[in-house]
């Protein structure tokens, strides 16, 4: 089992969006280059960190501290707030329905997008797999590339299909299935396709790179020994793809959370998901406190999210390893 | 009929392979074919009636300034965050540390916070600092490069450490043992070698600068509209057939890029695969 191809593992787990990020830092296994890297030119290696730890805590750390030091403020307008620390941002959000039934619907949308994406983007990326060659790569750098193109192309694109002129309603009016066009559009069945196409290529990608490490021998083992393709699937290829199914899940999840072209172009507005309200607040009603506290509440939610479903495959495996072993 | 059902499972997932690659490519076919209509003002028709370039004639020349603009962010942002992305990966992989997976999630962080929110707490950022000292970020477009330069550094780190991690060591070390001194043994040795994965990520960091929008919506001016931004705006408050002809630009250019590098730096780098 190359365990350097194992790419999409735990390292990629909470990270976001794209495969560069998928940091690669274990050494492989056999055959690879020691860990100390010393050579004999003596150079401090550790020391080449400090200029991008020294961006990275002035870019990160003060901004952020700052924001959420914010949310904890009254709001004065074009970043003034009040002197006294207080809570009240925060209990607006939580006591006000709209803000509520706004992060239900983040998430809502956000958990449809990961099920319908998984269901198709895993036997895609299998059959990517499985075919190989350049057929393979090919599509998977097509796939990959629209993912890469800005994504006001493909919204203005989604625009021209959706529309209740657009292709699918010409053709099923076309088709007499009904009288009048199905309205997919600045509703959440249209934010809903603008997420699906937003996350599905990164899931693709990282799928594909689970497949290949499932071996075609452990298929064949199983045809072998009897099991019908469908049982091959779901007992063998499937259980094998688990940590990287959830490892693609939660990062279209953490995409879909945050998406916020998609939502608001496909939504006209009337979709208000989290990051939209976020950008209202700020732009629009120039209520910062609101603004920050938002933020905060959604940033900590995605991150409690990830952290819970982390823990509870950790568990949950370790208990199969534990029955196994007793 | 083992052999029989083999090739009908095949059929089914690749069924659904091809049904995705239609669905995510049908946007840009649809973009693409509706821009070479023979426009009619505020309206859009797929497939085109006719051929003509009626709409790329029309392209106003606010696109121009906005391209303008977003390559010059872009290709600053793909540099500064390559320089960083480099000096944290070489003190990743190579460094003694204490704790290496917990500064790896620390650089990753940027990645994980929504763009929305990357944009207000930058906006947020400046306002202040205007206010202290003076310095107002928000005029040019430095705000909107340093912002984008802390999105896009993980993304460097990431394409460059997965070369260095597995760079053989042994090699420098021969060089040098033949007398190399340390910067003709970077320049001849190390650096070819890393190079692709430091092109992998000056183009990724290129391409979440040229893509962005909910950064850039905090962080412009009214004057200095990024290329997106700019389409977005208009897709909203002013459609004309003419934004058609841009994202059509925009596709076809980001295709020759992605190609390009995907050519210069070798496949492996741009997707993740393992070549069999």
């Amino acid at each position: 089992m190359p365990s350097c191809s194992t790419h999409v593992g735990k390292h990629s787990m909470a990270s976001n969006a794209n495969p560069a990020c998928c940091y690669r830092l274990t050494a492989p296994a056999a055959g690879g280059p020691p860990r100390s890297r010393r050579g004999r030119t003596g150079i401090r290696w550790e020391w080449f960190l400090w200029p991008s730890l020294l961006v990275s805590l002035v870019l990160l750390v003060v901004p952020q501290a700052n924001f959420v030091w914010l949310s904890f403020h009254g709001d004065l307008g074009l970043g003034q707030v009040s002197a006294g620390l207080t809570a009240e941002n925060y209990a607006r959000i939580l006591t006000d329905p709209f803000y509520l039934s706004a992060f239900w619907l983040t998430v809502y949308l956000s958990a449809m997008t990961v099920g319908f994406g998984l269901m198709v983007g895993f036997p895609a990326a299998y059959a990517l797999a499985r075919i190989g060659g350049w057929t393979a790569s090919l599509l998977l750098s097509l796939i990959l590339t629209t993912s890469l193109i800005t994504v006001v192309v493909k919204l203005m694109g989604l625009n021209i299909i959706l529309g209740s002129a657009g292709l699918i309603n010409r053709a099923i009016l076309a088709l007499a299935l009904t009288s009048s066009p199905i309205p997919m559009l600045n509703n959440e069945f249209g934010v809903f396709i603008g997420l699906v196409q937003y996350t599905l290529p990164m899931m693709i990608v990282l799928l594909f790179g689970v497949v290949q490490t499932i071996p075609v021998s452990l298929e064949e083992a199983a045809a072998i020994l009897g099991a019908t393709r469908a049982a091959t699937y779901w007992q063998v290829i499937l259980p094998n793809a688990k940590a990287g199914l959830l490892a693609s899940g939660l990062i279209a999840f953490n995409m879909s959370m945050g998406a916020f072209t998609s939502a608001v172009l496909l939504g006209g507005g009337r979709v208000r998901t989290v990051p939209v309200l976020i950008q209202q607040a700020i732009i629009q009603d120039t209520d910062y406190g609101k603004g920050a506290a938002l933020s905060t509440m959604l940033v900590g939610f995605v991150f409690l999210i990830n952290v819970a479903v982390v823990a509870v495959s950790v568990e949950s495996s370790r208990k199969r390893r534990w029955q196994r072993a007793g | 009929m083992p052999a029989e059902r083999d090739w009908n499972r095949r059929l089914a997932s690749k069924s659904i392979l091809t049904a995705v690659a239609v669905f995510l490519l049908a946007p840009f076919v649809v973009v693409l074919g509706a821009s070479f209509d023979t426009a009619a003002e505020y309206h859009v028709t797929f497939p085109p009636r006719g051929f003509s370039l009626a709409s790329y004639q029309a392209i106003p020349l606010k696109y121009a300034a906005a391209t303008g603009i977003s390559l010059t962010v872009a290709v600053t942002v793909a540099v500064t965050s390559t320089l960083i992305g480099f000096c944290a990966a070489l003190g990743l992989v190579r460094g003694r540390l204490i704790g290496r997976q917990v500064l790896q999630s620390f650089f990753r962080l940027p990645v994980q916070i929504p763009f929305v929110v990357t944009g207000a707490v930058f906006l947020q950022f400046y306002y202040q600092l205007a206010a202290m000292t003076g310095v107002n970020l928000l005029s040019g477009l430095l705000g909107l490069i340093i912002a984008h330069v802390f999105v896009a550094v993980p993304y460097s780190i990431g394409a460059i450490a997965s070369v260095l991690t597995r760079f053989d060591p042994t090699l420098e070390e021969a060089a040098e043992s033949l007398g190399a001194t340390g910067w003709a043994t970077f320049r001849e040795v190390t650096f070819p070698i890393v190079r692709p994965g430091v092109m992998a990520g000056m183009f990724y960091a290129f391409i979440v600068s040229f893509g962005d929008i909910p950064v850039a919506l905090f962080l412009v001016s009214g004057a200095q509209t990024t290329l997106p931004v700019q389409i977005f705006q208009d897709i909203q408050f002013d459609f004309r057939p003419s934004m058609l002809a841009v994202s059509s630009l925009v596709a076809v250019f980001s295709l020759a890029a992605i190609l390009g590098v995907q050519k210069l730096a070798g496949f492996d780098m741009i997707v993740p695969t393992r070549q069999r």
